[in-house]
């Protein structure tokens, strides 16, 4: 997930991304939710929420990286950017100056399957809010000079976030390496030659493409009252024309049929350690056991996983990762931050050791309640805010298919069982089906 | 690093502050109701059902890495991250499950003046969370095996932070500006001065500085003052006081910086050039503080910012730019932040001095001004939304004498700041001639374009220390 404003710059908890798969809290269920759609396809979600005075604006558009092409790779999160660059009626930087003008700001952020917006302004920005969201769905200008300075932006940003941190190189090297032939083969940033050698012609062709009312999915959370907000959201939007469906993922990754890995050398003081296996994509049944999976085996300091690298062996400085949701299969990934020095090789086998235990053992009772427990509290916790409703409610369109989901998914969850937790292991966590990644300081191990 | 991330929640409550026009006059932050338990620590409390969550936040006077002992730094981090690594009663392994099976958190560290106690969970396990924490608090064991796991992790975080240009500067920033001042400590200490640590002398930091007389708590969320009241007094209420008084606890005036303090940090693999300027501030609550907040919304603290506008949306820089003012008690410091490709660092430094300029001596606009109090007052009531926000408002509220009615007045004193105010305000807290200048970049590229500025201390990133 990539985001248009560094994270730690902003004054706000943000919840992006986890889309978390729970029981509803009793404030929040599928009554809430009033659900529209206009003659041109879009689809509207609105939560009348008066808890602060403010409103959250998300709009969902179904195109991610998995949508590029080589020599096009990054161009979502591109145009993510270039929404805040001017339309013929707003120009390049208006829609943040009106905005942050009547006190509202925003962020965006781009996946591998989706692209949002996320603006959260006083309610009496409202109809300006609308205004301008409705009128860089399609109007977008491509300034060239604009063009090219917000290119450097983002080489900036992938400098930043990947060459310049050895995790997200030896990431993007791993699924590179772990998926061949489907988009999701490379990351969100993009290739560094693709961002510097962008045509404008195609990046237009490709935002007429995807932006369009038929593609997304506006939802509003906030201090507002439905009727008059819906009429303001025909009054902007109903003039924004529908366009071809957009052409479908044909690609499938073909199975890996044998164990993959990739070495990575670069000036580090510590090395790095990835390691990934192909999982179902968030639509398919086995992927609720692996979520009830990650967190007995990942979450926490309890987690058997941190509990053998970090405190036991003491291999590790902290160790991550999981199941990602995703609508295509994508990976499931463990992470470790070694302690400089530590064996890798060590490293590597304490994890298929915990990894077989599950396979012939599964989990315990104990571990299937705290996966739930967690689960519990995370989703309350996303709750809290106008941003968190309006952010899962989105993901749950996008990549689960259906928001309603939101609503049954813990059914499903609760009904998770040892045995399928145990299977799913099996399945997954096969040494054909497995990449590893090692990042080592230039010149070996030190 | 937590100093840093203390600056978010500072910037998160101070920066953005809303408006009464918008809020209708409803007070911003409810007043909470209070609970003085029998050993001294008061708790304010909030009920809010809408989730089934509650949340804990306690902060301990005196606790934090200011009041590191001489040549120890890191003791009051390293103390705090033991807290729940083992009891009388419960090992670390089992800590960490009883948590994780609840889905809970329990958090303690140490920022500068304090050291902070963060917890969460459903409502239904927060008993059982509190009684943890209590026992935590009460009795940490300070084993001679959790004490090597945790030093020896520290001393490799740190080792991992040198291949993080990003972070890096930032802890280089910290020593560069407060020097010997207690503020100069770096939570996570160095790796001199933890090879240097014992487990007794971490044992005895915390027996001396982590006192309930001291502490000030806050709880929100999904329960009731009648089933609050017996439960923290049964928990939190049965830490028990150190026999003796408590230790001094104030902290020095902050440094000045005279003239230009530069420092080069050499990352010989880095593509991207980092820095970060500063100079004083203002304390915690000073009458400058809106001034001060609508003055650096409008520099460096928003997307359409001069600094954000400049370096990034007119020039393609760099993904972000931006300034920030911290306070504490005894003071407070002014940072602006931002990096970009090696061989155009030299650029960005001089446009970032241009602004610094332009802001102290031709000042603003008054559209501008108009636009910076609307975004502080509009972007504020979702900074106080969650359980975890109010309870750390109501904590650093009291923990600075601010009153609970601060917020409300803030709005009000931010509705009124004129033009006038905020050129003041930038005349006097814009860095021009004294301040500290760290640069983390490979010296080679970027050493050329520098040298104008001034005469610069080098280091290499592989020494030792920050």
């Amino acid at each position: 997930m990539r985001s248009r404003i560094p994270l730690r710059f902003l004054g706000l908890f943000v919840c992006l991304g986890a889309l978390v798969l729970s029981l509803p809290a009793a404030t929040f269920d599928k009554e809430n939710v009033q659900v529209h759609q206009l003659a041109n396809g879009l689809k509207v979600l609105l939560v009348e929420d008066h808890g602060i005075p403010n409103i959250a604006l998300y709009t969902f558009f179904r195109v991610g990286s998995r949508n590029e092409r080589p020599g096009l790779t990054g161009v979502s999160h591109f145009i993510e950017h270039m929404m805040f660059n001017g339309t013929a009626d707003f120009g390049p930087g208006e829609f943040d100056r009106r905005m942050e003008f009547l006190g509202g700001s925003n962020n965006a952020y781009t996946g591998d399957d989706l692209t949002a917006y996320t603006d959260w302004f006083p309610a009496a920005a409202l109809d300006t809010m609308l205004r301008m969201e409705s009128d860089r769905m399609q109007g977008l200008i491509f300034e060239p000079k604009v063009f090219e300075s917000e290119r450097g932006v983002i080489a900036s940003e992938r400098r930043l976030s990947v060459e310049n941190n050895n995790d997200a190189i030896l990431y993007e090297n791993v699924r590179a390496t772990a998926i061949m032939a489907h988009p999701y083969h490379w990351d969100v940033i993009g290739w560094m030659s693709d961002i510097l050698g962008w045509r404008r012609d195609e990046v237009i062709a490709y935002y007429h493409t995807y932006y369009s009312p038929n593609n997304a999915v506006l939802i509003m959370v906030g201090d507002f009252d439905p009727a008059p907000a819906l009429s303001l959201i025909r009054k902007y939007y109903e003039p924004v024309k529908a366009s071809p469906a957009p052409p479908p993922i044909v690609t499938v990754e073909p199975p890996q049929i044998g164990p993959k890995s990739v070495l990575v050398r670069k000036e580090a003081q510590v090395p790095s350690f990835l390691v990934a296996w192909h999982e179902p994509g968030a639509r398919e049944a086995d992927f609720l056991p692996l979520a009830v999976l990650t967190k007995p085996l990942l979450d926490g300091e309890s987690s058997r996983l941190y509990r053998r690298l970090v405190r036991e062996e003491q291999l590790a400085i902290s160790v991550r990762g999981g199941n990602q949701e995703t609508i295509d299969p994508f990976l499931f990934t463990i992470s470790v931050k070694p302690r400089p020095g530590a064996d890798l090789d060590r490293i590597e086998k304490v994890i298929e050791e915990e990894l077989d235990k599950v396979k012939s053992e599964g989990i315990t009772q104990r571990e299937l309640e705290k996966a739930l427990n967690i689960t519990r509290t995370d989703f309350y916790q996303s709750l809290e805010t106008i941003a968190g409703k309006a952010n899962q409610l989105g993901s749950a369109e996008v990549i689960l298919g259906d928001h309603t989901k939101l609503f049954t998914l813990m059914d499903s969850y609760s009904a998770v069982t040892l045995d399928s937790v145990r299977e799913v292991a099996r399945k997954i966590f096969q040494e054909n089906n497995k990449t590893t990644g090692r990042l080592v300081p230039e010149g070996g191990a030190r | 690093m937590k100093r840093f991330a203390a600056t978010a929640l500072v910037l998160a409550l101070a920066a953005a502050l809303a408006a009464p026009s918008l809020l209708s006059g409803a007070e911003p932050l409810p007043a909470p109701e209070k609970i003085v338990l029998k050993n001294g620590i008061t708790v304010y409390f909030l009920s809010d059902r809408s989730v089934p969550l509650v949340s804990f936040r306690m902060l301990v006077r005196g606790a934090g890495s200011a009041f590191d002992p001489a040549g120890l730094e890191g003791t009051a981090g390293l103390a705090a991250s033991l807290v729940t690594k083992g009891t009388a009663k419960m090992s670390a392994d089992e800590i960490a499950e009883a948590l994780d099976f609840m889905g809970a958190s329990l958090s303690v560290s140490a920022a500068d003046e304090f050291a902070h106690v963060g917890g969460r969970s459903l409502a239904e396990f927060f008993p059982r969370l509190m009684a943890i924490a209590a026992d935590c608090l009460s009795g940490p064991a300070f084993s001679e095996d959790e004490f090597a796991k945790e030093r020896s992790k520290r001393i490799d975080s740190l080792k991992a932070a040198k291949d993080n240009p990003g972070i890096a500067v930032r802890y280089y920033f910290q020593k560069a500006y407060f020097g010997g001042h207690p503020f100069g400590n770096l939570a996570m200490g160095t790796e001199a001065s933890l090879e240097k640590m014992t487990a007794a002398s971490v044992k005895n930091f915390y027996a001396g500085r982590f006192r309930p007389d001291l502490a000030v708590a806050a709880v929100v969320g999904g329960i009731t003052k009648e089933e609050l009241t017996p439960l923290l007094e049964a928990t939190l209420g049965s830490w028990a006081n150190p026999a003796g008084g408590p230790q001094p606890d104030t902290v020095p005036p902050l440094p000045v910086p005279k003239g230009r303090d530069l420092l080069l940090v050499d990352k010989p693999d880095a593509t991207q050039a980092y820095f970060v300027i500063g100079s004083p501030g203002y304390p915690m609550g000073a009458p400058i503080t809106p001034d001060a907040a609508v003055m650096n919304t409008l520099w460096g603290g928003r997307f359409t910012s001069w600094f954000n506008t400049e370096l990034r949306i007119k020039r393609g820089l760099t993904y972000g730019a931006r300034s920030s003012f911290e306070s504490w008690a005894a003071g407070g410091v002014f940072t602006a932040t931002s990096y970009t490709k090696n061989d155009k660092i030299g650029e960005m430094l001089d446009i970032t001095f241009d602004l610094l300029d332009k802001a102290a001596k031709k000042g603003f606009t008054a559209e501008e001004v108009e636009s910076a109090r609307n975004y502080i007052l509009g972007q504020f009531p979702p900074t106080l939304e969650t359980n975890a926000s109010k309870a750390a408002a109501y904590a650093r509220l009291a923990f600075y004498k601010l009153g609970f009615d601060y917020y409300g007045r803030y709005l009000a004193d931010i509705e009124k700041v004129t033009l006038e105010g905020v050129d003041k305000a930038a005349a006097r807290l814009m860095p021009e001639k004294n301040f500290v200048l760290v640069v983390v970049g490979k010296a080679s590229d970027v050493m050329p374009q520098l040298k104008k500025f001034g005469t610069w201390k080098e280091r290499k990133i592989t020494a030792p220390g920050f």
